[in-house]
C-alpha cells in the first residue's frame, strides 16, 4: 500500500511539472515570436508567473487525498517514534485501556438498562396506574388497583386511549419431560395491544375470551418454546396442561420480549413463560377488597396524563366509598412510566458505578497527561531542533496529538477487549434484580461508538496540555538552553502537582466509597435476621393439579414428607412454611383485636400482618426463638396462631409476651371467627434488609391451607452434602410435581444482598485501580524529578547533606501534593456520601474508622512511590551525580 | 485551502470566486489547457482583466477537485503534450448558478449606483 501511494504521489508531481513547464515554454515561444531575446523571454514569462514553488505547493494542497496522506504520514511518524519508547507506550496504553474498559463495560449495562428503547410502540405513552394509601406508606408504597376499579376505568371515558388488566401467576406444566414451575400472568384480552407489541407467531386474545368457560387458550414465551417444544411451529393448536387443566396454544411472544410485572418493582422483573386470558370468576368479581391487579394504560394522542391521573382518581374515591363505607381510606393515584418499572432504585446505582468508572478513567488521564509532560520534557532537544529547522508550531502540536490520539485509540482497543470479556462477567456476578433488561446488555455498535468517543477525547485531554505546553517553552528559547530543566521546573512542575493532586483527590472518593460500600455489605450480611441462614435446606413444593386437590389428601402429603424428610441421616428438623420469611410477603392481612367491634374506626390503628402458614417442624428447621407459649401441635382442636413480636407490641402495647398467649384476634375483619394466639416467636427481616420487620402471624397448615409451601431442612453438617437426598425423597414421593433446585438458606440469602455486593465490588475494584495508578503516578513524578536534580542532590550530598536530608527532600516533593489531594478527596467523599446514603447500611457517611483507613492506605502506597526513588536519590555517588547531564 | 484565504488581495485580484466563475466560463467554450485560458480571458476582455498566472493553476486543481472541471492530455497543435480542462455537466450548473448570481449582483449595484446619483 505504501509504495502505491507512493508512486501516485510521484506521478502526480511529475504531472504538475509537465503542465507548469508547457505553460512556461508556450509563453516563452510567444515573446520570442514578438521579437525578444531567449533570455529576456524567458525571464519575462518567469516574472509574470510569479514565485513556481509558491504556486506547487498551493496546487499540491488541492491534491486530492492530501489531508488523508498528511494525517498517514503523521500516524507512521508517531508510530516510529513510539516504537523508540516501548515502555512509555505501553504504560500509557495499559493505563487508558483500564480506564475506557471500565468504563465502557458499565457503560453498556447502563444502555441496556437505562438509554436502550424498549421494544414498546410509543414507550412513552405507557404508564403503570397505582393506587397509593399515605397510611399504608410504610408498609406498601404502592398496591395495585382492585378488579373493580380495572373495569370501571376501562369502561369510562378518560385520557387514557386504553388499558390492560395483568395479574401474575405461577402453573405447573406437566405433559411431555419433567414437571416444570412456570412464571406467567393472567391478561386482559388487549393486554399485548395496549403494551404495543405484535404477538411472534399465531394471534393474540380476542376479547370473547375473557369469559370463563372460554379461556383455556394460551399465549407462550418464546423462550419456553424454543427451550421445551423445540420451536416446532406445529405447536399452535395443540394443548399444553398447565396445573392439569389443558390449555391450547394460540400463540408465541416475540422473542427476548421484555414484559412488566405490574404488580411489583425492579426486584422481580423475571421472565414470563406464558399469558392467560383474564377470565374473571364470581368470586374475583365480589371480593372488594383485593389490591391486586395491575393496570398498565396507554394515553390518548395530546392527553394530558395529569388529567387522566385525576380522572382515574375521582373514579377511583367513588368506588372506595361505594365498596367499603365504612374505611375512610384516603387513596391516590400514582401513574409510573413503564420503564421506571425495571429500573427503579437500580439507575442511581448504576450511574453511581458509571461515575466510578469514569472517576478512574479521569485518573487515567491525568496519569497519562503526566507522562506526556515528562516526554515532552525528554523530547525538548529533538522538537526545538525541528524547529529550528522551520516546523511550525501548529505542525509540532499536531504531531504530538497524533501521538496521543494513536496512544489512546491503542488503550481504546485494549479497553474493548476488556470490555468485551468484562460484560459477561458483569452479566454473571450482576444483580439479580435486572434480568429483563440486563439480558440485552452487549457490546454493540452503540457501546463501541461510546468507547471510540471517549478515546479520541481522552487523547485530545491527555495530549493537548502538553502539547502546548511544550511549544510554549519552546518559544524565545534556544537551542542551547532547552535542556530538561526548563520543561522540569517552574510552571511544568507545578502543573505535573496539579496532576498528581487531582488524582489522589479522585482516587481518595473512589476509596471512600468502597470502603463505606464494603462495611455496608458486611453490616448486611452479618447481621442477625431472626432466622437460620447456615445449615438450612430450602425446596419449593408447587404441590397442585390432579390428586392435590383435596386438602386432606394434601395435609397427609407433607406429614408424610415431613417425616421422611426427618429420618434421612444429617438432617435434625424438618418443617414446611407458605413463604420463606427472606423473601418477599404474598399475603398480608389487618389484625383485629378480639374485642374490636367497628373495623372503621381502628383500621388505622390496628397493625397488617404477614400471614403465613406452616406445619409444626417448621420452627425449629428455621430456627425462630420462641419467646412465650408454645409452638403448634400435629393437630390443634380450635383456631390457633402464632404471633410475631412485633404483631404483639403492636396489637398489646406495653404488655409482657407471656400474658398474650391464650388472647384471641381476628383475622381481615371483626366479624371473623377469633384465633387463639398460642405463642409468641421472634421477628425476622428479609434477606436484603430493605424495610423493617413486618409483623407475622402464623397459623397451622391444616387450619390455612395454600398451594404452595416451601419446605425447611435443618442439616447438622454441611447443607449442600444432603441436597441431593433431600431432593430424592421429594422425587419419589410427588414424581408429577415439578421440584425447583434445592438451595441452602446461605444461597437464597446472598441472591438477596447481590445488588448490594455488586456495587461494593464494583466500587472497590475500581478503587484498586485508582490506587495502583496514582501510586504509579507518584512514583513517576518523583523518579522524574530526582532524575532532573541528579546534579543537585550529588552537589547538596558533595557539600554534605546526609542521607535522610535527601530522603526527606524527595518526600517532600512526593508527599505534598498527596496530602493535598487526600484532604480534598476526603471532604469530598464525604460530601458524597451523604447524598448516596440510601445505598449504606448500618454506617454512616463520615465513618471515621473507614476514613482512616483510606487515609492510611493512601499514604503508604504513596509513601511506598517516594521512598524507592528516594533510596535511590540517597545512594548517589555524589562524583558521579555531579558529572551528570 | 487556507492560504488562499491569507493572503492579502493585490490590485490586480480578482474579487473573489469570480476567477472560478471566468475559468468555468472559458472551459465551457470547449476543451483547452491553462495557458490558453490566461490569453483567452485577457483576449475576450480586452487586456482589462488580467489573471495572476501563479494562481491560475491552484485554482483548476481547486474546480477539478471539486468535480467541476475534467482534464485529459492531449497533442496540441505545436505537438507538444498538454493538459486540456473541459466542463463536467456539475460544473455546467455550477457555471449557470454563478453567472444569475452574478447578474444579480451587477444589477443591485448598478441600482444602488443610480439613486446615488
Amino acid at each position: 500500500m505504501k509504495w502505491v501511494g507512493w508512486f501516485k504521489r510521484r506521478q502526480w508531481e511529475r504531472r504538475m511539472d509537465a503542465e507548469f513547464r508547457f505553460h512556461l515554454d508556450s509563453q516563452v515561444n510567444d515573446y520570442i515570436n514578438q521579437g525578444f531575446s531567449r533570455e529576456e523571454a524567458e525571464l519575462r514569462a518567469r516574472r509574470e508567473f510569479g514565485p513556481l514553488d509558491l504556486a506547487k505547493e498551493e496546487c499540491r494542497d488541492e491534491r486530492p487525498l492530501e489531508a488523508l496522506d498528511r494525517f498517514l504520514r503523521d500516524i507512521r511518524y508517531a508510530f516510529r517514534s513510539l516504537a523508540r519508547s516501548p515502555g512509555f507506550a505501553a504504560a500509557v496504553i495499559l493505563t487508558l485501556g483500564l480506564g475506557i474498559g471500565a468504563t465502557t463495560s458499565i457503560y453498556s449495562v447502563v444502555y441496556a438498562v437505562l438509554l436502550k428503547p424498549l421494544p414498546y410502540r410509543q414507550e412513552n405513552k405507557l404508564v403503570s396506574v397505582e393506587v397509593s394509601v399515605p397510611q399504608l406508606g410504610d408498609q406498601f408504597p404502592f398496591l395495585p388497583p382492585r378488579i373493580q376499579d380495572f373495569l370501571r376505568w376501562r369502561e369510562a371515558r378518560t385520557a387514557f386511549a386504553s388499558m390492560a388488566a395483568s395479574v401474575p401467576i405461577q402453573r405447573n406444566l406437566t405433559g411431555d419431560g419433567e414437571p416444570e414451575r412456570l412464571n406467567g400472568a393472567r391478561v386482559s384480552a388487549n393486554f399485548f395491544s395496549v403494551l404495543g407489541v405484535p404477538v411472534g407467531l399465531g394471534r393474540g386474545f380476542v376479547p370473547e375470551e375473557e369469559q370463563p368457560g372460554r379461556d383455556r387458550v394460551v399465549v407462550i414465551g418464546h423462550e419456553l418454546w424454543s427451550r421445551r417444544f423445540g420451536s416446532d411451529p406445529g405447536l399452535l393448536g395443540r394443548s399444553i396442561t398447565l396445573n392439569g387443566i389443558n390449555h391450547r396454544v394460540i400463540g408465541v411472544a416475540l422473542p427476548a420480549l421484555p414484559v412488566p410485572n405490574l404488580t411489583s418493582r425492579t426486584r422481580e422483573q423475571g421472565r414470563l413463560d406464558f399469558w392467560i386470558p383474564l377470565a374473571l370468576s364470581e368470586g374475583e368479581l365480589r371480593n372488594r377488597g383485593n389490591w391486586n391487579y395491575g393496570v398498565l394504560a396507554r394515553l390518548g394522542p395530546g392527553a394530558d396524563p395529569e388529567v387522566g391521573r385525576l380522572q382515574l382518581e375521582g373514579m377511583l374515591r367513588d368506588g372506595l366509598r361505594k365498596d367499603l363505607p365504612e374505611a375512610r381510606i384516603e387513596a391516590f393515584i400514582r401513574l409510573t412510566p413503564v420503564r421506571e418499572i425495571y429500573v427503579g432504585n437500580v439507575r442511581l446505582r448504576l450511574l453511581l458505578l458509571l461515575g466510578a468508572s469514569g472517576t478512574l478513567l479521569l485518573i487515567a488521564c491525568a496519569n497519562v497527561a503526566n507522562l506526556f509532560l515528562a516526554r515532552a520534557a525528554n523530547r525538548a532537544g529533538e522538537l526545538a531542533t525541528r524547529i529550528a529547522l522551520g516546523a511550525g508550531r501548529g505542525r509540532i502540536v499536531r504531531q504530538m496529538l497524533t501521538e496521543s490520539t494513536l496512544l489512546a485509540v491503542l488503550g481504546g482497543f485494549l479497553g474493548i477487549m476488556i470490555a468485551l470479556s468484562g460484560v459477561p462477567v458483569l452479566l454473571a456476578y450482576g444483580p439479580g434484580d435486572l434480568p429483563a433488561l440486563m439480558a440485552g446488555t452487549g457490546v454493540n455498535w452503540n457501546v463501541l461508538c461510546f468507547a471510540l468517543a471517549v478515546s479520541l477525547l481522552t487523547g485530545a485531554a491527555c495530549g493537548v496540555f502538553p502539547a502546548l505546553r511544550a511549544c510554549r517553552a519552546q518559544a524565545g528559547m534556544t537551542l542551547r538552553e532547552t535542556a530538561r530543566g526548563s520543561l522540569a521546573g517552574g510552571g511544568a512542575a507545578r502543573f505535573r502537582r496539579l496532576l498528581i493532586g487531582t488524582e489522589m483527590a479522585l482516587g481518595t472518593v473512589l476509596l471512600v466509597l468502597a470502603g463505606l460500600f464494603l462495611q455496608s455489605f458486611v453490616k448486611v450480611i452479618t447481621t442477625d435476621r431472626g432466622y437460620e441462614v447456615d445449615g438450612v435446606l430450602s425446596v419449593e413444593l408447587p404441590l397442585s393439579g390432579p390428586g392435590y386437590e383435596s386438602l386432606d389428601r394434601r395435609i397427609a402429603f407433607y406429614r408424610e414428607l415431613i417425616e421422611r424428610v426427618r429420618s434421612i441421616p444429617g438432617i435434625v428438623a424438618a418443617g414446611a412454611i407458605s413463604d420463606l420469611p427472606s423473601g418477599q410477603e404474598t399475603g398480608t392481612t389487618t389484625i383485629f383485636r378480639k374485642d374490636d367491634t367497628n373495623a372503621a374506626s381502628v383500621v388505622l390503628e390496628r397493625p397488617v400482618a404477614g400471614v403465613r402458614c406452616a406445619t409444626p417442624g417448621y420452627f425449629a428447621a428455621g430456627g425462630s426463638v420462641l419467646r412465650a407459649g408454645r409452638v403448634f401441635g400435629q393437630s390443634e382442636s380450635t383456631r390457633v396462631a402464632l404471633i410475631s413480636e412485633s404483631l404483639s407490641r403492636r396489637l398489646w402495647p406495653g404488655e409482657a409476651f407471656p400474658l398474650v398467649i391464650g388472647r384471641q384476634v381476628r383475622q381481615g375483619d371483626v366479624t371473623g371467627p377469633p384465633i387463639t394466639v398460642l405463642g409468641v416467636v421472634s421477628d425476622f427481616r428479609t434477606g436484603a434488609l430493605d424495610r423493617e420487620p413486618l409483623p407475622q402471624i402464623y397459623r397451622p397448615y391444616n387450619q390455612a391451607p395454600r398451594g404452595r409451601m416451601t419446605l425447611l431442612a435443618r442439616t447438622a453438617q454441611e447443607p449442600a452434602m444432603l441436597a441431593g437426598a433431600l431432593r430424592n425423597e421429594v422425587r419419589q414421593m410427588a414424581p408429577d410435581i415439578p421440584v425447583p433446585a434445592v438451595r441452602t438458606m446461605r444461597e437464597i440469602l446472598s441472591a438477596a444482598v447481590a445488588p448490594r455486593r455488586f456495587l461494593m465490588a464494583l466500587t472497590s475494584l475500581f478503587a484498586a485501580l485508582a490506587l495502583t495508578i496514582g501510586a504509579v503516578g507518584v512514583y513517576g513524578m518523583v523518579s522524574y524529578s530526582v532524575t532532573c536534580r541528579t546534579r543537585d542532590i550529588g552537589l547538596r550530598i558533595a557539600l554534605g547533606a546526609i542521607r535522610s536530608d535527601v530522603m526527606r527532600w524527595v518526600f517532600s516533593q512526593g508527599m505534598r501534593p498527596v496530602l493535598t489531594g487526600l484532604l480534598v478527596g476526603l471532604g469530598g467523599a464525604v460530601a458524597l456520601a451523604r447524598a448516596l446514603r440510601s445505598q449504606l447500611f448500618g454506617i454512616t457517611p463520615t465513618d471515621p474508622l473507614s476514613l482512616c483507613a483510606v487515609a492510611l492506605i493512601l499514604l503508604s502506597a504513596s509513601g511506598l512511590a517516594c521512598y524507592l526513588p528516594g533510596r535511590r536519590a540517597a545512594a548517589l555517588d555524589p562524583a558521579t551525580a555531579l558529572r551528570h547531564e | 485551502m487556507s492560504r488562499h484565504k491569507d493572503r492579502t488581495p493585490k490590485d490586480a485580484d480578482l474579487l473573489q470566486g469570480t476567477l472560478d466563475m471566468l475559468i468555468l466560463k472559458v472551459a465551457a467554450l470547449g476543451p483547452i489547457h491553462g495557458y490558453a485560458i490566461v490569453g483567452r480571458i485577457r483576449q475576450i476582455s480586452r487586456d482589462a482583466l488580467q489573471i495572476r498566472q501563479g494562481s491560475l493553476y491552484p485554482a483548476l486543481y481547486r474546480l477539478e477537485n471539486r468535480g467541476w472541471l475534467k482534464s485529459e492530455w492531449k497533442t496540441t497543435e505545436g505537438g507538444r503534450e498538454a493538459r486540456y480542462y473541459s466542463l463536467t455537466k456539475a460544473g455546467r450548473l455550477q457555471l449557470e448558478a454563478e453567472t444569475a448570481g452574478w447578474k444579480r449582483l451587477c444589477e443591485a449595484i448598478s441600482l444602488v449606483l443610480k439613486v446615488a446619483e
